[in-house]
């Protein structure tokens, strides 16, 4: 616990012409009994610094109360090293810069702030790192294909120990399948060797890579540092611990059989992708039916893919493999003829070099939609269809051979076999409901986990990871692709979105380095992105838990499992430090040493609440610190007048609201209280996925209770904003201050 | 001795994410970056397909990452003019130009409304004016000011030096050059839109009304040159009829070869954009094939079901002016009706596509780039990885993934060194 | 424009026409086409072609060859070069249309005015080593036939003002010297152009 804090205040950049700094002085030194209260004009100057760190060496401060700007700038100014707390009151862009100078209210917000970050000094206290014991830093890689194969010998390069699972006898996955691959490097116009001996030789002969073949994971228990994994190959069960894991077991083709109408089933002469590159691989490309070697080919695009009715997404590939199949018959027989039926050719990027390769072997593209496919004579095929740039109907006979685009399924999205990635239905976890139940609270809708049998996670909610839409358990955000709800576990290649051979290998170094970067991490005892680095981690009192597993329910990341007797059991090191199961604890036994319930709660109850006849509401803002703080200090930078009556305490998250501050607020007198967070919805904005949904939720219980008192439930609200939003902010505090002064004073002010 | 730190030059996008991915692995890592602040182009960019939501919010993510990590040095303003040496043991000369403001100063924005003259905003690509002392924008980070030598009214004028307080304006600020030793290089100094003035029919430049997709990015944020609201540059009127002109220069002999991969995702973003400020104009799209790869389907789907947008199978031929409206029409063939068209536009937004920096301005090494100015995948010079826009075009997903592998490359370079 | 539809009948995609385009010496560009439809509006005459270029490159993918045959397309064509340096894909249209109009004039396919006023250019140039109008104009009439020749008498006013201003010799023009070797020349040069283009 922080025992000497010393204050200092700054009157730079405005600071001193809109406040009585003297006044500011006294509320730290005489009211907070700071040890040490200084100001300066220039605070973040040279000399500014001296001031506090000589009074730091004298006084053997162990917290400094930085009073002036947002804690977003001047971040090296105000370093003193691991051993002080340094505490950023910001009363430049939040009160200067965005109230009304030399005004009695502005002066009491500034001193409220500074009572505010006195009571959260008390409590806060340095964090100490979890450092587990046995901490592994091997990668685990499961799948042994393109992607997977490539994040082993990578991970393998930076001198990591790896493990590659494989379910098949031999490595390679969809690579052995495969004639030749699309190019992949300028001038992007060359098919390319697979180069699978070469590849599983370099694997071979790396020392530092363990290769498990015909070898599946019966479970995965542990987390990041300590994933304890259990692997069945050939009837034995070999435990091994890994540090972290790339998910890299790829995409399957979307079932054939379900695309009847387009011929398949019909004649033999009807094939996939993958059965052509097996025709390809076997040497001269012939009819299946006859043996004849083909003449004319076509091939049908978005076979199964943007359809509605079978995979609503593109399956990325399906062009370019298509354009490369056709190549393949053009080296065979340069006058033989290959069409393809496309809606649009997605040659994206450089591939429109290899798209135009094709064009000049003379393969004829034609934007059409296939109306029909039947048979013709001798085991030909004919193609019926609207082509759209002739405006016509047009048909294509004699073809010897069509090529379905089948696309691509994620082996993430199939349950015993059968599809579950198109309207997946969240997997309840066990006991979820009943928990709920238990709890008298709304039920946090589960992440959906498709039960695909792969990663077989010992994982109080499901086996594998969540998915995102379509079976991917890709990320959510475009910023942070590598961003994954179970910390440790990275997916990449295509299980984790629809992808091409060349963006799969690029996938498989960089889930690679997320895995090295995680198992780094974790030695330290630090949590990984968003907030890496950060060492502190949650304490839970579990002498008070009353089992109702709230926190189990809402972690995000699914860090914490169950003992036998429902107690929670948490994994540091699964851990992102979001502090949502803090929030989600309706006995408050959760805490961080640099925050907590009673922090925040001490904080809220500093600042003062004025009596009713003085006609100064008192509204308490509790605002998400990535975006909704930013989005107010930009207002101040943009000199944006805010409502003087507010009062803000930034949050990790929402998801760590806790109930009783918004109880300690309201019997406080406090008139309203507004949360500030992200977007939630199908597009969530949040950093950790459902933050400030579930404050919402949280929301609708503490109504009933605001209610019970006579408070109305109209007094606490929340409010989405992006930090985009400072131009709505001052209208949105407006408008819930319009709403206040309707309901009157809180009736609560003065007991 | 092998030097492990690792040098990433271009703070966009792909160079902040190599750089903090990188030193989130323990690398020292030294970030080199040409403008005053980080972030690239991604900070012009008003929402991210297919999302929508603001770049702004990823970055200060990152900027936290960036301000908690000591291991990360970044230089602003600073540009790679010489690499010698090898692998694992490089020198690198880094010119750093002058900001004429130095580590005083607190951003309180005195200095700049004092300043008694304006430059072009190239921020808002030329949209509206800022004063020649001025903060990039209002999320720069640094949050530091800046002054435009070439607007400054020079040394007759020191309004700014003597309102600041802090002692920050340094006018006598020179170029300096610093030497350092690393042991990688990842060069990711991004891309830049194609001129689309070099596609003569359209009259880029010459038009007001015709703008490229990077302008209409910054008209349509709110930290932009008309507050967000979408208008029309010639006379700041709504709109009512607005074409979106895909392949502006991309897949092009003529120009760039290659096809730039996000301008049908950014087109159809900014389709929502017009939509939610419009709700009755007339918008089309001419393309020649839609490229929502993968799960962007669904944006596509939804663009086609909910925005009432027309799709004109056919590239805009020509666009010619009428000089006494400014109004645009815009002459294409409707492939799907077989007819010849010529619609009038109130604007015309071109999909102007990526070029690569590389194709301008060369890693001062040996490399090896494709005809369009990509580094090609195999360096050359071992040691020196291309990260991001550099080595394909790419959406921001994409350019990341390559960077947080190029970080890795990086990383095998220097540790491959030290066991060797 | 015009409706590409000729039957009711699904049109019949067929390379066997492609192939011979794509034998001439700019024929394999067809292939090229990515049917943007740049062509269409750089075109100077676009607006009296049945096909655009890049619909005439269609129909010959198509097959198509008796509708190609009978567009105007090739025999609009100007060259005023604006499609060629136009063109994403680089095709040089111009070039291609000069190698289509050939092609149509070898097959017999000559019942545009452009195609016999080609002819008769072409046969002044080749007989005589320079050009004479009104050489030209005897050859385009009589090949075009008497209704065309009727026109021409309506156009005598014209005539009789360029006589007046010297703009339209009466007398021909002397054959140039060494007409033999041009000749040769010339001839040399069109069964080496179709040797390469095999």
């Amino acid at each position: 616990m922080a025992k000497k804090t010393g204050v200092f205040i700054c009157s730079g950049c405005g600071i001193g012409e809109s406040l009585d700094v003297d006044a500011l002085v006294k509320v730290a030194a005489k009211e907070c009994k700071a040890p040490v209260c200084k100001t300066n004009g220039f605070l973040c100057g040279k000399e500014g610094v001296e001031l506090i760190k000589q009074d730091i060496a004298a006084g053997e401060l162990d917290c400094v109360l930085v009073v002036g700007c947002s804690n977003r700038v001047n971040y090296e100014a105000f370093d003193f090293g691991p051993s002080v707390v340094v505490e950023r009151v910001n009363i430049r862009e939040q009160v200067a810069w965005s109230q009304q100078p030399n005004d009695e209210d502005t002066q009491a917000m500034a001193e409220d702030y500074i009572r505010m970050y006195m009571a959260k000094a008390k409590t806060v206290e340095a964090p100490e790192p979890y450092i587990a014991e046995n901490l592994s830093k091997t990668i685990m890689v499961v799948g042994g294909g393109l992607a997977g194969m490539t994040a082993a010998i990578e991970a393998a390069k930076a001198n990591y120990q790896v493990l590659l699972v494989e379910k098949e006898a031999a490595l390679g996955g969809w690579l052995n399948k495969v004639y030749k691959l699309a190019p992949v490097k300028a001038p992007h116009t060359e098919l390319e060797d697979t180069n699978l001996e070469a590849r599983i030789a370099e694997i071979n002969d790396n020392p530092n890579i363990k290769v498990y073949t015909s070898a599946v994971i019966e479970k995965t228990a542990g987390g990041p540092g300590l994933f304890d994994v259990t692997i069945k190959q050939n009837g034995n069960e070999i435990i091994e611990r890994a540090g972290a894991i790339v998910l890299a077991t790829g995409a399957v083709p979307y079932n054939p059989e379900k695309l009847g109408h387009l011929g398949f089933g019909m004649s033999p002469n009807v094939i996939t992708q993958s059965m052509f590159e097996e025709i390809a691989k076997k040497g001269t490309i012939t009819r299946p039916s006859d043996g004849k070697e083909v003449k004319k080919i076509a091939f049908i695009q978005c076979a199964g893919s943007r359809d509605q009715e079978h995979l609503p997404y593109c399956s990325a590939a399906c062009c370019i493999e298509s354009i490369k199949q056709s190549l393949y018959l053009k080296e065979q027989d340069p006058e033989a003829q290959a069409y393809v039926f496309y809606k649009d050719i997605r040659s994206s990027g450089q591939y429109e070099h290899f798209y135009k390769k094709a064009q000049m072997a003379g393969v004829m593209f034609i934007k059409g939609d296939v109306t029909d496919v039947s048979e013709g004579d001798e085991g030909t095929l004919v193609i019926e269809a609207d082509d759209l740039l002739m405006g016509d109907k047009t048909m294509a006979d004699e073809i010897d051979l069509i090529v379905l685009a089948n696309g691509m399924v994620p082996t993430t999205a199939f349950e015993e076999g059968v599809y579950m990635g198109l309207g997946a239905v969240a997997a309840v976890t066990e006991g979820a409901g009943e928990a709920a139940a238990s709890c008298d609270a709304p039920a946090v809708p589960p992440a959906t986990i498709i039960k695909s049998n792969i990663l077989n996670l010992q994982y109080r909610q499901g086996p594998e990871l969540p998915d995102l839409k379509y079976g991917f358990p890709d990320s959510h955000y475009i910023c942070f692709p590598y961003e994954t709800r179970r910390t440790g576990i990275y997916a990449a290649g295509s299980v984790r979105r629809p992808m091409d051979m060349g963006q799969s290998v690029g996938d498989g170094v960089g889930a690679a380095l997320k895995a090295i970067q995680c198992v780094e991490l974790t030695e330290q005892g630090a949590a990984v992105h968003p907030r890496a680095l950060d060492i502190s981690f949650p304490d839970f009192q579990l002498t008070r838990c009353t089992q109702c597993k709230r926190c189990t329910d809402e972690c995000p990341f699914g860090a914490i499992n169950e003992d036998e007797k429902g107690n929670p059991l948490i994994n540091p090191t699964r851990c992102r430090r979001c502090s949502t199961c803090m929030g989600a604890c309706p006995e408050r036994i959760i805490s961080f040493k640099n925050y907590s319930v009673p922090m925040i709660g001490n904080m809220l109850k500093a600042f003062e609440v004025p009596e009713e006849d003085e006609e100064k509401p008192r509204i308490l803002i509790f605002a998400c610190e990535n975006d909704a703080i930013p989005a107010i200090d930009m207002a101040g930078i943009s000199r944006l007048q805010l409502n003087a009556w507010i009062r803000i305490i930034p949050v990790r998250c929402l998801g760590s609201l806790s109930l009783v501050w918004i109880n300690d607020a309201m019997s406080r007198g406090v008139d309203g209280v507004l949360l500030l967070g992200c977007k939630h919805g199908d597009d969530y904005q949040c950093h950790f996925m459902k933050g400030s949904e579930l404050a919402e939720i949280r929301l609708s219980k503490v109504s009933e209770t605001l209610d019970r008192l006579g408070l109305e439930s109209e007094r606490v609200q929340a409010r989405t904003v992006s930090i985009m939003d400072y131009e709505v902010i001052p209208k949105m505090l407006a408008e819930f201050m319009e709403k206040i002064e309707e309901l009157g004073p809180n009736p609560m002010k003065g007991f | 001795m092998v030097n492990n730190t690792i040098l990433v030059v271009g703070g966009g996008i792909s160079g902040l994410t190599t750089a903090i991915e990188a030193s989130e692995v323990g690398c020292e890592v030294i970030l080199v970056e040409k403008n005053a602040y980080l972030g690239g182009k991604v900070t012009q960019i008003n929402q991210y397909f297919p999302k929508l939501c603001p770049p702004n919010c990823g970055l200060e993510i990152n900027f936290k990452r960036i301000k908690n990590n000591p291991k990360i040095k970044c230089y602003t303003m600073a540009e790679v003019e010489n690499i010698s040496g090898q692998e694992g043991d490089f020198d690198v000369t880094i010119k750093i130009n002058p900001r004429y403001v130095n580590e005083n100063c607190t951003a309180c924005g005195k200095c700049a409304e004092a300043c008694p003259v304006e430059r072009s905003n190239d921020f808002n690509y030329g949209l509206d004016k800022t004063k020649a002392i001025y903060l990039p924008h209002e999320f720069a980070f640094p949050a530091k000011y800046v002054i435009d030598p070439k607007a400054c009214a020079g040394s007759g004028c020191t309004k700014c030096a003597d309102v600041c307080q802090y002692g920050a304006i340094e006018p006598a600020m020179e170029a300096k050059t610093v030497t350092i030793k690393v042991g990688s290089v990842v060069w990711a100094t991004g891309w830049n839109p194609y001129d689309a003035s070099k596609i003569s029919c359209y009259g880029f430049g010459v038009y007001p009304n015709v703008i490229s997709n990077v302008m209409m990015e910054r008209m349509a944020a709110v930290n932009g040159p008309t507050k967000g609201k979408i208008v029309r540059p010639s006379d700041g009127k709504e709109i009512k009829n607005i074409a979106f002109i895909q392949c502006a220069g991309s897949r092009d002999e003529n120009h760039i070869h290659a096809c730039s991969s996000v301008c049908c995702m950014a087109s159809l973003k900014q389709v929502t954009y017009v939509r939610e400020q419009y709700p009755d104009a007339k918008i089309a799209v001419y393309y020649i094939d839609i490229r929502a790869r993968g799960k962007h389907e669904d944006f596509y789907v939804k663009v086609q079901n909910e925005m009432n947008a027309v799709f004109i199978k056919g590239k805009a031929g020509e666009i010619k002016e009428d000089p006494a409206t400014n109004d645009l029409i815009v002459i294409a063939e409707d492939q799907i009706n077989q007819v010849l068209t010529e619609e009038k536009y109130d604007l015309v937004v071109l999909a102007t596509g990526m070029q690569p920096a590389t194709a301008l301005s060369k890693v001062p090494a040996a490399m090896s780039y494709d005809e369009d100015g990509f580094l090609a995948s195999d360096p050359a010079s071992p040691g020196i990885y291309g990260a991001g826009c550099v080595s394909k075009p790419a959406d921001v997903a994409a350019a990341v993934q390559d960077a947080t592998a190029a970080a890795l490359r990086a990383i095998q370079s220097v540790r491959r060194r030290n066991n060797g | 424009m015009v409706d590409n539809k000729i039957s009711s009948a699904p049109i019949k995609y067929d390379n066997t026409f492609a192939k011979e385009i794509y034998s001439l010496e700019n024929g394999h560009y067809v292939k090229m086409c990515m049917q943007c439809g740049m062509c269409a509006v750089s075109c100077a005459t676009r607006q009296i072609m049945d096909y655009s270029p890049r619909r005439l490159f269609n129909l010959i993918r198509a097959g198509k060859k008796e509708e190609f045959m009978r567009s105007n397309t090739m025999w609009m064509c100007t060259t005023c070069c604006m499609c060629k340096v136009r063109c994403p894909r680089g095709i040089p249209l111009v070039d291609v249309m000069h190698d289509l109009k050939a092609l149509a004039l070898k097959q017999g396919y000559v019942e545009y005015p452009q195609a016999a006023f080609y002819q008769a250019m072409w046969a002044e140039a080749f007989g005589r080593g320079r050009v004479f109008e009104g050489g030209i104009m005897a050859r385009f009439y009589l090949k075009r036939g008497w209704n065309e020749i009727k026109k021409a008498l309506g156009m005598k006013d014209l005539g009789m003002e360029m006589l007046k201003h010297g703009r339209m010799p009466i007398v021909p023009p002397r054959k140039i010297k060494g007409l033999k070797s041009l000749q040769q020349i010339i001839q040399r040069a069109q069964s080496l152009q179709e040797k390469e283009a095999k």
